[in-house]
């Protein structure tokens, strides 16, 4: 799923010995290129290898009944299927959904809930905020799509001065809390600087909103569900480099993961490692890696839901294993992580054997060229992990 | 959006000539704020007129519930006090423009004339009413100034809908407040 830039060949085949990849160059398409279906003389290898990553699915999950294999984008329609089905006023737009989306995230919806539940609007993130605002309060169900996390900015006003503060200001008199914002999210291997960014740490700092990222189908069929029929404006990021890369079996019925739940996935005793989106499945490389050379066992929590954050979860596992790393794509300065350690700092402070280690993306723009050394990858979490447990 | 989808939407703007303390004409290269809605057809109001402004809403409620999409009604009015506590009001305009407006086209004044002269109500009945607003008013503010202050507790109030209630973090880690909706 990665682009390879010509210029930057020799550059990407180093990094390809590394990471035991096959690279696929897509056809100057620029993001349209996701679009493009896999060529047939790709790789065979069962498991894509990506740009920095290798995603690994959950097990097929038991409880809620049939399964069927899907890809993010899959899972994503599927759950807003299901809420369009549940729902009778439940609505979905933004910028190209009726074609089914860019990601072909609706693909379908329209045909099969009509031109009034489906729609386009004009290029205006603010104005597709407002609207959803408004419907919202209307008592419908709004599910707002803005095309790139990038292009949420000029809805901000929205979001944070009238979406978070609609019930607070009214005294629970009016609320806007049917509205979903989703948004495709976080790098890609070519998207640059306005199509990678990672923004949930502006929206961290607004009390009244919540913010969830799944890191798989599974996680994201059940937490957009959650979103939709949670009571309060949501905005939910999707990682926009596993639409395709991630495949799972997911159930076709509709299901919930609580929100404000971090998962821990992997149980360990020596250090807590902490990431959302695609950084988990980095963070579980980082693990197994550990364990081999180091033999040092991570615990490895998915955050899941950024705003408001699970702190016992995160609190009790440093407690127990003393070390924490915390890990995401957006820049260092004022990123999450900066959040999540300093609240760690205040409760754990006398069970902390290190300090806690924070491996983010660069305090710069989201680079083109340079977006290989610019991501938090598992060398340098690998090498922070070392550098904790040997202080 | 709203002439797009052809939504039955009334834009309003209170023009009061004054955004705090820069009128209209150093604010805004045109002030014929009605055509600021390009496409969207304008009514300007003289809003210190009350049946002008019943009319004119009639007149707007009628072409959007005939399907023709929005309309802007720009009404333009007059603010008598500064914008608030901290603003006397008269640094940026003259005292004599703020009796002017109140003397010759004051909204309760030239309503009132008007009700006089048609002979639709007497000087007696509308001093009534008069008095029974003053009344009205004096007992809201007493309302206001005595009753007690909101307990601290509900700062952290309806921020979310949530149940069971959580808790909200304070200015240090000391400090939470239980927000309940």
């Amino acid at each position: 799923m990665a682009a390879v830039a010509a210029s930057a060949g020799h550059l990407w085949r180093l990094r390809a010995a590394r990471a035991e990849g096959h690279w696929r160059r897509l056809c100057g398409a620029g993001l349209r290129g996701f679009l493009q279906p896999a060529s047939a003389g790709g790789d065979a290898a069962t498991r894509r290898q990506v740009a920095h990553f290798t995603f690994q699915p959950d097990p097929e999950p038991q409880e809620y009944g049939q399964t069927q294999k899907m890809n993010l984008f899959q899972a994503i329609t599927s759950a807003l299927d299901n809420s369009l089905a549940k729902d009778p006023t439940a609505v979905i737009f933004g910028e190209d959904v009726a074609f089914g989306g860019v990601f072909r995230c609706t693909v379908g919806l329209r045909d099969k809930y009509g031109k009034d539940r489906v729609f386009n609007t004009p290029l205006c993130e603010q104005g597709i905020v407002g609207f959803g605002i408004g419907i919202a309060v209307t008592g419908a169900t709004a599910i707002a799509e803005i095309q790139f996390a990038d292009y949420i900015y000029p809805a901000f006003d929205q979001i944070v001065n009238e979406a978070a503060k609609y019930r607070y200001r009214s005294g629970d008199l009016f609320n806007c809390g049917s509205l979903t914002i989703r948004s495709p999210w976080g790098c890609v291997g070519h998207g640059a600087l306005y199509h990678s960014q990672s923004p949930e740490a502006f929206f961290a700092h607004c009390p009244g909103i919540k913010v969830v990222v799944p890191r798989s189908p599974f996680q994201a069929k059940g937490l957009l569900l959650s979103c939709i029929e949670d009571k309060n404006p949501c905005i939910f990021f999707e990682p926009k480099i596993l639409y395709r890369a991630a495949v799972e079996q997911v159930p076709v019925e509709p299901y919930n993961i609580p929100l404000s739940q971090a998962e821990v996935i992997q149980e360990g005793s020596d250090v807590t490692l902490v990431a959302w989106g695609t950084q988990v499945h980095v963070i579980r490389e980082v693990a197994s890696m550990a364990q081999e050379k180091l033999g040092v066992s991570c615990e490895v929590i998915d955050l899941r839901t950024i705003l408001p954050w699970d702190v016992d979860t995160v609190c009790k596992s440093v407690i127990k294993t003393g070390r924490l790393l915390i890990s995401h794509e957006a820049p260092l300065t004022g990123g999450f992580a900066s959040e999540i350690s300093s609240t760690v700092q205040e409760e754990c402070f006398l069970n902390l054997e290190a300090p806690i280690s924070r491996v983010c993306g660069y305090d710069t723009p989201f680079p083109h060229i340079f977006e290989p050394f610019y991501i938090p990858d598992k060398w340098k979490c690998y090498d922070a992990l070392r550098k904790m447990i040997n202080y | 959006m709203a002439a797009l989808w052809k939504l039955p939407c009334i834009f309003i703007c209170e023009n009061n000539r004054y955004g705090m303390g820069t009128s209209v004409e150093r604010a805004a290269a045109s002030t014929d704020y009605y055509k600021r809605g390009d496409f969207i057809p304008g009514l300007r109001v003289d809003g210190m007129d009350v049946l002008c402004v019943r009319e004119a809403t009639k007149f707007a409620a009628a072409h959007c519930r005939a399907g023709k999409g929005p309309i802007l009604m720009e009404l333009q009015t007059y603010r008598y006090h500064g914008h608030s506590m901290s603003d006397p009001g008269v640094s940026y305009r003259t005292r004599e423009e703020i009796q002017e407006v109140r003397s010759k086209s004051d909204p309760i004044m030239l309503l009132k004339d008007r009700m006089v002269n048609s002979n639709l109500a007497s000087v007696e009945e509308l001093k009534e009413i008069d008095v029974e607003v003053r009344k009205e008013i004096e007992d809201a503010a007493q309302f206001a100034t005595a009753d007690p202050e909101p307990p601290l507790e509900e700062l952290g109030y309806h921020i979310y809908s949530n149940e069971p209630p959580f808790e909200v973090r304070g200015a240090n880690q000391w400090i939470k407040f239980k927000s309940i909706s």
